[in-house]
């Protein structure tokens, strides 16, 4: 990250697996069921992170009164540069591959 | 106990770096710095409530808080309402925009020097040093 200490390369902790993403596309799974999409820049040992070119998905579910249906229904959202605070951060991963 | 004071000639404002030894080596260590460093800019912060605040800047600290001012505050359910002054607690804030103008790794460099600048006058003019200085 940006302190004075070198990084080293060998995968020692968790959080270095994140370090392998850097400059990479990740997906991010956030509480209240939002997805994030984008390149990751830069982040922290809290999880705060910068994602460019970010699309956020949000999933909501309505419930048809009558039917019972459960209606998935999912807002996309395009952002340039965001800062998301860690404290939202469920999960990191390699982007999802559309099956 | 902290003796160490703020240098005189250091500018107020904007470019004001925080007083505590404590903010600054917390901020100095995680992503804030990028968010110190966007102070006169505006932003749009998304809070947990699902509600936006957009305005300048004024000031962030090492806990994430944010005061904002000239705002935009737009509720849940999209209604808007203008505020002169608003102080959002760290825990509420979901995501920070980022203004397309702005060099991140320009800007945490600058920051962190700014930081460095601070601790180096302190023990150069006697005061108390931050940390031992190493020895190789």
């Amino acid at each position: 990250m940006h302190n004075d200490q070198p990084t080293t390369n060998t995968v020692e902790e968790p959080l270095d697996l994140i370090r392998l993403s850097l400059d990479e596309r990740i997906y991010v799974k956030m509480r209240n069921d939002r997805e994030l999409r984008g390149r990751l820049h830069a982040y922290d040992q809290h999880l705060n992170m910068i994602l460019g070119d970010v699309e956020e998905t949000v999933t909501t579910v309505e419930i048809d009164e009558e039917t019972y249906e459960e209606l998935y229904k999912s807002t996309k959202r395009n952002i340039p540069m965001l800062f998301v605070r860690g404290d939202g951060v469920v999960l990191v991963a390699p982007p999802l591959r559309v099956g | 106990m902290e003796s160490q004071q703020e240098p005189e000639h250091l500018p107020s404002g904007p470019t004001e770096v925080v007083n505590s030894i404590r903010e600054r080596t917390i901020a100095e260590n995680s992503m804030v710095v990028l968010l110190q460093g966007l102070q006169g800019q505006v932003t749009t912060v998304d809070l947990k409530n699902e509600s936006t605040a957009r305005g300048r800047v004024v000031n962030v600290d090492a806990f994430m808080n944010i005061r904002l001012d000239n705002v935009l505050y737009r509720d849940r359910r999209g209604q808007l309402t203008q505020l002169q002054d608003l102080f959002i607690t760290g825990r509420n804030v979901r995501y920070v925009h980022i203004p397309d103008n702005v060099d991140i790794m320009k800007t945490i460099q600058s920051q962190l020097a700014r930081i460095h600048r601070v601790r180096n006058f302190a023990s150069h003019g006697g005061g108390r040093k931050e940390f031992a200085t190493k020895t190789k």
